[in-house]
């Protein structure tokens, strides 16, 4: 056929490129194992035409998927990650077979420790929240930050700070300008 | 809500008039200003009361939905008066404490609920009697979150162009 097919593990995102002149060329063996880029992979890819395979990082192959449905609250998905939702939804890219249960762990994966990570950012139990956010992935931590602010604008409403006036970051860097031409 | 006030108004003001002895219903900031200055007297009103909020977190805690409220700013209400005419309410920091109670039941449900419903993977939620100072506290997570899950949800389907997500 005169195809080739590489298998390729995905999983750290550094570029493989060195070149002169920005250009790169670089021929493979068939069968060559090689870690790319993700946004290159998903280039590559053809369902039709088969140039590579794409081999699953650990953490979405069925030994782990496993740990997820037992439960999902212990494991770091800040070091398995940190990105386990987005980069998980983009290899759902690759035709792999076991596209299905990917993409339903990583959902249930999601609501099953969306209610710890709600019920922290809302300081519901007072306690320490440093150790779960060291644990939550990219996405979480950005829900927690949003949950975070809303009970901290509620908590500074409360103590009377929301009433204070204080000037706009925009005003602030306005008068630092320098004006040429102020009364026209 | 003001009460006795001998100040006289200016040509302008539209309301009042105002009669010493005569409670008279005022825009609550009007209310706040005119206790500031020492003019008037503040009556709560009826259901800043503990029997009354007692009544209300009771009922709270009770049930599983949420209790219409006797005031849909029933919290900024509580903060105002409180803060600026503690001494014309009786009971005051019973009070504050009922209504800081309630308010922290009504917020574990709403997360109970929110719990609840991404498990179940609803498509629609209807939350009655929520005042609008719970919603903002946090309905930005919630926003977020079902976002998210919407997002994934869509991985499920097998079709091609559902899989290129940005995140």
């Amino acid at each position: 056929e005169g195809h080739s097919i590489h298998s390729l593990p995905l999983g750290l995102l550094y570029s493989y490129f060195h070149g002169k002149d920005n250009f790169c060329s670089f021929s493979f063996m068939q069968g060559s194992k090689l870690e790319i880029p993700l946004w290159l992979a998903k280039g590559l890819h053809d369902s039709k035409r088969r140039i590579i395979s794409v081999e699953l990082p650990k953490i979405y192959r069925e030994a782990w998927r496993t740990v997820f449905s037992a439960d999902a609250n212990v494991v770091d998905l800040h070091k398995m990650g940190p990105y386990y939702y987005g980069f998980g939804s983009q290899l759902l890219n690759f035709d792999n077979p076991e596209n299905p249960e990917i993409a339903q762990t990583i959902l249930q994966t999601f609501i099953s420790r969306f209610r710890r990570i709600m019920d922290s950012s809302q300081n519901a139990y007072n306690e320490d929240t440093s150790a779960l956010v060291a644990r939550l992935d990219e996405l979480e931590r950005a829900l927690f930050r949003a949950g975070q602010k809303g009970l901290n604008d509620f908590q500074c409403w409360e103590k009377g700070q929301a009433s204070q006036i204080t000037a706009s970051s925009l005003v602030q860097n306005y008068g630092k300008r320098k004006f040429t031409d102020v009364d026209g | 809500i003001s009460r006795q006030v001998l100040w006289c108004p200016s040509p302008h003001c539209y309301l009042g008039p105002f009669n010493p002895g005569l409670p008279v219903e005022v825009p609550v900031w009007l209310a706040i200003n005119l206790k500031q200055r020492q003019k008037c007297r503040l009556i709560p009103p009826e259901w800043m009361d503990v029997e009354k909020l007692e009544e209300i977190r009771d009922q709270e805690r009770k049930e599983d939905t949420f209790t219409p409220m006797p005031s849909p700013y029933y919290m900024e209400l509580t903060k105002l008066l409180l803060n600026y005419a503690s001494d014309n309410i009786p009971k005051a920091d019973e009070i504050r404490t009922l209504v800081k109670e309630t308010w922290d039941t009504r917020l574990a449900k709403l997360r109970l609920s929110a719990d609840s419903f991404v498990r179940q993977q609803e498509a629609h939620a209807k939350l009655d009697n929520l005042t609008l100072m719970e919603i903002n506290t946090t309905g930005t997570f919630l926003t977020q979150a079902l976002d998210h899950m919407y997002k994934l949800r869509t991985n499920l389907q097998p079709s091609e162009s559902a899989h290129s997500q940005d995140f």
